[in-house]
């Protein structure tokens, strides 16, 4: 038997006849999705059959396109392989802050109010979150390229991990103030029910249905994720902090990393696309004067539920610091 | 170690379920996307699935699957292991990367279409694990391919096959799109997970690492074992989802939607799995052959778990079961003769010994096939390689995508027609290998008549030059990497003398 006998490749055909050896991130994540722009339809079926139909209007006519997304490139260069260890470390972190926490007892010596202010903002939260676990997936499905539907994956996996370590929180809250806290219904009725949460649901459910590609990504990860995560992972966690609640506020703190990484591939997605086409500038602002508000009307609900704290915060303050997260995203994006 | 077990707090992270009211359900849920049968959302939220993790285990447990696979990969790459396997094994591991290695990312759209699109938090959350699981899959199929293009170009196929119009990947595209990259949530989660999953890819993955363990291949085998264990996780979401449909009374769907992916897998399965185990294996490191696999694997283990949910085996049994005798072997002597059509080297492996094998698992093979090997035999002994080449096309079965071999059905005795299937809708003509396969685009015909065969675009003129270089040119096959035989045809010649180079 002959091999081929051509010269020794450097790198796999399709990335050209590039000079440099590329790297080992860019080997298993370059051009994966054969079907973006395929002729005559995304998929080897009927051209007219739902799906084909469904990425063709959602995805090559999405208004958010650029001539090429294979030279986007996650900031953080993440492969399955580098995420997975990333998160393994980061588990393991919290592994030792859960285990240190559950030595002291220290779900048993907070105090009713602030179990109190817990049932009803902190313990729903695996509603909303698990929106945006299912939205991320929907990014990353639509997305034109394995450099952005990897990213959108893992995210997606964030969303998971932070809504598992909520739900075990709540389960040792259950046991140590009432096991009532421990129930869909104490989860769920807030959320369906609850006036201050319906805002979030509202733009939640909407989000749910915004199916241009290029929406979908700008409404997640430029308003609603971000103003959430501010809302969450800082606001929630300095409330924790002044009402002496250490371990949700270090929990918090630990998920500030998964939120910052999530808005710097988003940046720089944005950057990328706007680098190749600044006409698109007009596309994003105009998705986000829909987004940012329904984010922050979603922020506004809740916001009154910090001042209720035992050491409360006022509502206004909330809505500011998320109001500056979100301009401060925006600002970053160039938007 | 925190303390509370799993079981303790698990279903407070998955019982995320709520009627949505700010828009319609059917729009957040649209049937083509999530074909729900009309049952109430309610009736979803006990999805149950039977292997539970969480996050920080998978992340726990992953880490230590990827160091483990990857270090062995990363000493092999600096030996000689690679160049020093069996031809004819290179040729299996290079078609199953070419064939698989994407084909397993793009799983991963399915997964987060079931992740978005799933009636259930739970499910959901399976297939979460199934998205990361697949990109793993993906990533890892190509990764170790790279490191083999300095010595074997033809791993270049495992990231371009899908790109290209090369048959075998057009048969791929098209049975992965109808499976996963463009069907909806509940079709893929029995589809996919339920038929191909819990089905087939046990037969891939654990008959070739099997294989490749006898073989010497440490590397290809600790690779689809590792993969292995992510399947046989994500691939449950199938059984709860068939409980449900059955519950409502749709068994009648669910059956039709495995009885569709079953036929299919098993055609594409023939192919690949097929020709790697019962020829392309050295036949001093066969296990078994791919017939006693899919007794073993198939017929057996996948029809107990039919059976479990009172399904039945599909009407197309018996025609099944036949051509566990017969099609892979025709397809054999096809993807042989018409070589330069595919990105692998064919090994022939019809030596004497391999002969008596063949006859011995397949009784009667020397008789049907054997003697077709016979004619090809002496024309490579009297030095006359280009009998054994071809000089047109045959059809294209309209939905496997497959070659048609029906004449050597026939011919075996195991069909009572050598001629195809032809089918008339809707103003076109359409040519089926097979009853299931005609069966299959009758069920649903929207879903698939636009689609043309590359034979279909041959005839209508899209191919140019319309010859056998110009198709190749269309397939994505450069000279250099149109499939030789794997060994020079040594099986030909009892005395070992080796052909001369060409054929």
């Amino acid at each position: 038997m002959t091999t081929s006998e051509r010269r020794r490749a450097k790198t796999w055909s399709l990335l050209g006849d590039v000079r440099r050896k590329v790297t080992p991130y860019e080997a298993v994540t370059a051009k994966f999705h054969y079907h973006f722009r395929r002729d005559p339809a995304p998929f080897e079926l009927d051209p007219e059959m739902p799906l084909n139909t469904w990425y063709l209007r959602h995805r090559e006519n999405s208004p958010f396109q650029v001539d090429d997304w294979e030279g986007f490139r996650d900031p953080f260069k993440l492969t399955y392989k580098d995420y997975v260890s990333l998160q393994h470390e980061r588990e393991l972190y919290l592994d030792g802050l859960v285990d240190q926490h559950e030595a002291t007892e220290a779900a048993a010596g907070l105090d009713a109010g602030w179990v109190d202010t817990l049932r009803q903002l902190f313990v729903p939260l695996r509603f909303p979150l698990h929106g945006l676990q299912m939205i991320s997936l929907y990014v990353g499905q639509m997305a034109p390229s394995s450099f952005i539907t990897n990213p959108a994956s893992f995210q997606a996996a964030d969303e998971m991990r932070r809504i598992q370590r909520i739900a075990y929180w709540t389960k040792v809250l259950g046991n140590a103030h009432g096991d009532d806290l421990a129930t869909t219904a104490a989860a769920r009725d807030a959320w369906v029910g609850g006036a201050e949460w319906q805002p979030l649901r509202e733009t939640v459910e909407q989000l749910l249905i915004a199916y241009d590609w290029g929406e979908a990504f700008t409404a997640l990860n430029l308003a609603v994720k971000p103003a959430l995560d501010s809302l969450i992972d800082w606001q929630l966690g300095e409330l924790a902090s002044r009402n002496g609640d250490a371990f949700l506020s270090l929990l918090f703190a630990e998920f500030q990393h998964d939120a910052r990484r999530s808005r710097k591939w988003s940046a720089a997605l944005v950057d990328y696309a706007l680098r190749r086409d600044q006409e698109l500038s007009g596309v994003l602002t105009g998705w986000l004067d829909t987004w940012v508000p329904r984010a922050q009307a979603a922020t506004e609900g809740l916001a009154p539920l910090f001042g209720t704290a035992p050491v409360s915060m006022p509502a206004t303050g909330v809505v500011d610091a998320v109001r500056s997260q979100l301009a401060e995203v925006r600002a970053t994006c160039g938007l | 170690m925190p303390r509370l077990a799993r079981s303790e707090w698990y279903d407070l992270a998955r019982d995320m379920n709520w009627k949505v009211s700010y828009v319609d359900e059917s729009e957040a849920w649209p049937d083509e996307l999530s074909t729900g049968k009309g049952i109430p959302m309610e009736d979803w939220w006990g999805w149950d699935e039977s292997y539970k993790v969480s996050y920080r285990e998978y992340v726990h447990n992953q880490v230590g699957k990827d160091a483990a696979v990857y270090s062995v990969n990363s000493v092999l790459a600096r030996s000689k292991m690679f160049s020093q396997l069996d031809p004819g094994w290179k040729s299996a591991i290079l078609a199953h990367y070419g064939a698989i290695a994407v084909g397993e990312y793009l799983a991963s759209i399915g997964e987060s279409r079931m992740g978005r699109f799933g009636r259930a938090a739970a499910w959901r959350n399976m297939a979460m694990f199934g998205t990361l699981d697949e990109i793993r899959h993906g990533q890892i199929q190509t990764y170790f391919p790279y490191g083999l293009l300095d010595r074997e170009p033809r791993a270049d196929w495992a990231h371009k096959t899908f790109h290209t119009n090369e048959w075998g990947a057009i048969a791929a595209r098209h049975l992965f799109d109808d499976m996963f990259t463009a069907n909806d949530a509940v079709s893929t989660a029995i589809q996919l997970t339920f038929t191909f999953e819990t089905g087939f890819t046990n037969l891939q993955f654990l008959g070739m690492a099997a294989d490749a363990m006898e073989v010497g291949d440490i590397d290809f085998g600790s690779l689809i074992s590792s993969i292995q264990t992510d399947e046989a996780r994500h691939s449950q979401q199938g059984e709860p989802t068939i409980k449900i449909l059955i519950e409502h009374g749709h068994k009648e769907y669910a059956q039709k939607l495995i009885d569709h992916m079953f036929w299919r897998s098993w055609h594409v399965f023939a192919l690949l799995t097929g020709l790697s185990m019962d020829y392309y294996t050295p036949l001093e490191h066969r296990s078994h052959s791919f017939k006693e696999f899919m007794d073993e694997w198939i017929v057996k283990q996948f029809l107990d778990q039919f059976r479990d949910f009172g399904l039945e085996p599909s009407w197309y049994w018996p025609e099944f079961l036949k051509e566990t005798n017969w099609y892979h072997h025709a397809l054999h002597l096809g993807v042989w003769f018409w070589r330069p059509t595919v990105w692998w080297n064919p090994d022939g492996g019809v030596s004497p010994a391999e002969r008596e094998w063949l006859e011995e698992k397949y009784p009667g093979w020397n008789d049907s096939f054997g003697k077709y090997w016979d004619v090809i035999g002496q024309n490579v002994r009297n030095g006359k390689p280009e009998l054994t080449l071809p000089e047109t096309f045959p059809m294209v079965c309209n939905m496997c995508q497959i070659p048609l071999c029906n004449p050597a059905g026939f011919a075996a005795g195991y069909l009572d027609s050598p001629a195809p299937l032809i089918h008339d809708h809707g103003g076109r003509r359409y040519t089926f290998c097979s009853k299931p396969c005609r069966w299959v685009f009758e069920q649903n015909p929207s879903r698939f008549q636009g689609h043309m065969s590359i034979i279909d675009r041959f005839l209508a003129g899209q191919i140019q030059p319309a010859t056998i270089p110009g198709a190749l040119a269309y397939m994505g096959l450069s000279p250099e990497e149109m499939g030789q035989d794997a060994t020079d045809c040594s099986w030909a010649f009892a005395n070992g003398t080796i052909l001369k180079k060409g054929a």
